[in-house]
């Protein structure tokens, strides 16, 4: 099955037939099939494609692929001979058992250096110019897709002597995609919640946790800092959402309605620092687009910066159901979540 | 004494006539006299908010003898922004602008690693403030206040937040910097934390992290063997999910590295207080502070 996730197998989105009949049974199986686990995140995934490959012998297993090294600030080839299992499991386990290479600034290794990678993979002279060009092409593609990580696993030597890539994972750097329209183009909005694909044609950063309370907040740092201090004070985050630095009533709007199609969300805590955009603006945001949206569950809003007070007062004669307005964050925080906690107890 | 930027900086603005460069521009100039021009190519010759437009930095450089630059060109192009002013040696770059593609940064990085004489902060950052000498970024000017607490995070709002605590509870900042966002950035909290160090006027330091990478341990290990003056540290993302990035580009655990709990605890061991939640920043400072 193909889902944009790893640990397929465990969760038995692989197969294997030996006939046609046992090939229709798995494609049955496997389409519309959905897994969930760390990587898909809560609500899962659904598989709406297969993949058939041909079962091969397999001689031995390979691990090869690059990466975006921060530290270096670098792509790095990694390989290794000892394929089929988690790479950062062999690097910790047997590190003479993996080579990683720093990609030459040029773009792509001398044909000496992809020698050196072939003999360390331990592929015999009748396989050097097979694997040199494997590696070399792994490379190219790396570089021209402007991935941040390209990974062969397993990449295997077949009964026959075949080096044969049997599965790979492939993940491109948002911030290239507006050059990269052919990738950019396999966008596929099944393998993320609704709200996660809403939030993208809005331009918003959204991610699905899930918990209880909503949080729109602007800025990431904040955001994520928002959430810690919602576990801090025993309530569990639904989302993180950033509505971006200046938090425009559009875009407070667009964050209401995606939180609000959460239907776990019990309580909404709405944080704004107002740095350029001052909090009377905010307020009036936040106002009327709860308004608009007939917000049902409890609003707890901490607005702090420029125009503060004036900020708070819109609130306050807003004459808003359910509104609480907060001094601080702590105060926000602790409030949020037993405003949550009494909402589900009602059972509303 | 501050770090990187004071009264004396001249700056330039790569994107001036852009809406949001001229903005900032504007509210720079608003802050403080540090201002001497801006670049835009084609628009060599106008004149925009006072200050004279060049087409390169070059140009710039030479008429207004400029020793920083701020950068709020598209993400397509601010890569090649910053190469044109290490080129043309400026001394300080802050680039805002966030999403430049991680192949762009590794040359910029490669050229700023080897640079003699220019500094990268950012990019995806909120720039440099030196409170009531110079503001050279999008931060708030009116939130600081001058004092003798240096900052310095990867992110924005949530340093604002900060500022904005030890602004109120009377302590002030010497300097602020925004190191930014991004996988790839030009300074990092080492860079910073050596400034702060030799800063006679700096007596603490806050330390603003969050998930992803290893930024955050590596200044644990700096601080640990080097470091004098108490450090404070708020870590974002101990509730972020494995695997997901959060907002920016380089917040994210992967690998099992670049978790919050992991860099806690480096920061922990190398002797550094953390702020149990963003709200208390400003008092654990303050705290740590008195009772040195």
């Amino acid at each position: 099955m193909q889902v944009h996730a790893g640990g397929r197998g465990k969760a038995g989105g692989v197969k294997l037939a030996k006939n046609k009949q046992e090939i229709l049974q798995a494609g049955k199986e496997l389409l519309g099939k959905k897994i969930v686990n760390e990587q898909t995140g809560p609500e899962g995934m659904v598989s709406h494609n297969i993949v058939l490959s041909p079962t091969v012998s397999i001689s031995k297993e390979y691990y090869l692929g690059a990466v975006i090294d921060r530290e270096l600030a670098q792509g790095v080839l990694i390989a290794s001979p000892v394929g089929g299992v988690d790479i950062e499991h062999v690097a910790k386990e047997q590190p003479e058992q993996v080579l990683i290479l720093p990609i030459p600034s040029r773009g792509r290794f001398h044909s000496y250096e992809l020698l050196r990678i072939v003999k360390f993979m331990g592929w015999g002279p009748a396989l050097f110019k097979e694997g040199m060009g494997l590696i070399g092409r792994l490379v190219r593609a790396f570089i021209e897709t402007d991935a941040s990580l390209l990974e062969i696993n397993p990449l295997v030597l077949t009964d026959e002597g075949k080096l044969l890539a049997l599965d790979a994972k492939l993940v491109v750097d948002d911030n290239a995609l507006f050059r990269q329209p052919e990738i950019n183009s396999f966008f596929d909005s099944t393998q993320v919640s609704p709200h996660e694909a809403r939030a993208r044609q809005e331009e918003l950063a959204y991610v699905a946790l899930d918990g209880e309370v909503g949080c729109m907040v602007n800025g990431a740092g904040l955001a994520m800092a928002t959430m810690d201090i919602i576990h801090h004070y025993g309530g569990r985050p639904a989302n993180f959402l950033d509505v971006g630095g200046s938090a425009t009533q559009e875009k407070v709007a667009e964050g209401f309605k995606i939180i609000l199609s959460d239907p776990q969300v019990k309580a909404i805590l709405v944080n704004i620092f107002g740095g350029i955009m001052s909090c009377d603006t905010v307020a009036a945001g936040v106002i009327a687009a709860a308004k608009e949206l007939q917000v049902h569950v409890p609003l707890v809003v901490r607005i702090e910066g420029t125009n503060v007070e004036k900020g708070r007062k819109l609130l306050a004669e807003s004459h808003l159901k359910n509104i609480y307005i907060a001094d601080n964050l702590s105060e926000a925080a602790k409030k949020v979540v037993i405003l949550a906690k009494q909402y589900t107890s009602t059972g509303d | 004494m501050s770090i990187l930027v004071n009264k004396h900086s001249r700056i330039i603005t790569q994107g001036i006539t852009g809406k949001a460069g001229r903005f900032h521009t504007e509210q720079g100039q608003l802050y403080a006299h540090t201002y001497v021009g801006g670049v835009t190519p084609r628009k060599g010759g106008e004149e925009i908010l006072g200050l004279p437009v060049f087409d390169t930095v070059k140009e710039a450089k030479s008429s207004v003898n400029c020793n920083a630059s701020l950068i709020f060109v598209p993400p397509s192009f601010a890569a090649e922004a910053i190469l044109e002013a290490e080129d043309a040696g400026i001394e300080l770059i802050v680039c805002i602008t966030e999403g430049i593609p991680v192949r762009d940064m590794l040359e910029v990085s490669r050229v700023m690693r080897e640079s003699r004489q220019s500094r990268l902060i950012g990019p995806n950052c909120p720039g440099v403030i030196t409170p009531g000498e110079c503001k050279m970024g999008i931060m708030p000017g009116y939130i600081h206040r001058k004092g003798d607490v240096g900052i310095v995070s990867r992110s924005g709002t949530l340093t604002y937040e900060a500022v904005w605590q030890t602004t109120q509870l009377g302590l002030g900042q010497t300097s602020c910097v925004g190191i930014g966002g991004d996988p790839l950035n030009g300074t990092n909290f080492v860079d910073v934390l050596k400034m702060f160090e030799e800063d006679s006027e700096t007596k603490g330091i806050l330390l603003i992290g969050e998930i992803g990478g290893q930024a955050e341990e590596e200044a644990a290990e700096w601080i640990r063997q080097y470091c004098t003056k108490p450090v404070i540290a708020f870590i974002a993302g101990v509730t972020a999910p494995v695997g997901r990035r959060m907002g920016h580009a380089g917040a994210i655990i992967s690998g099992g590295t670049g978790t919050a709990e992991g860099k806690i605890q480096a920061l922990k061991r190398a002797g550094v207080t953390i702020s149990a939640t963003p709200a208390d920043m400003g008092l654990t400072v303050k705290n740590l502070l008195l009772n040195n």
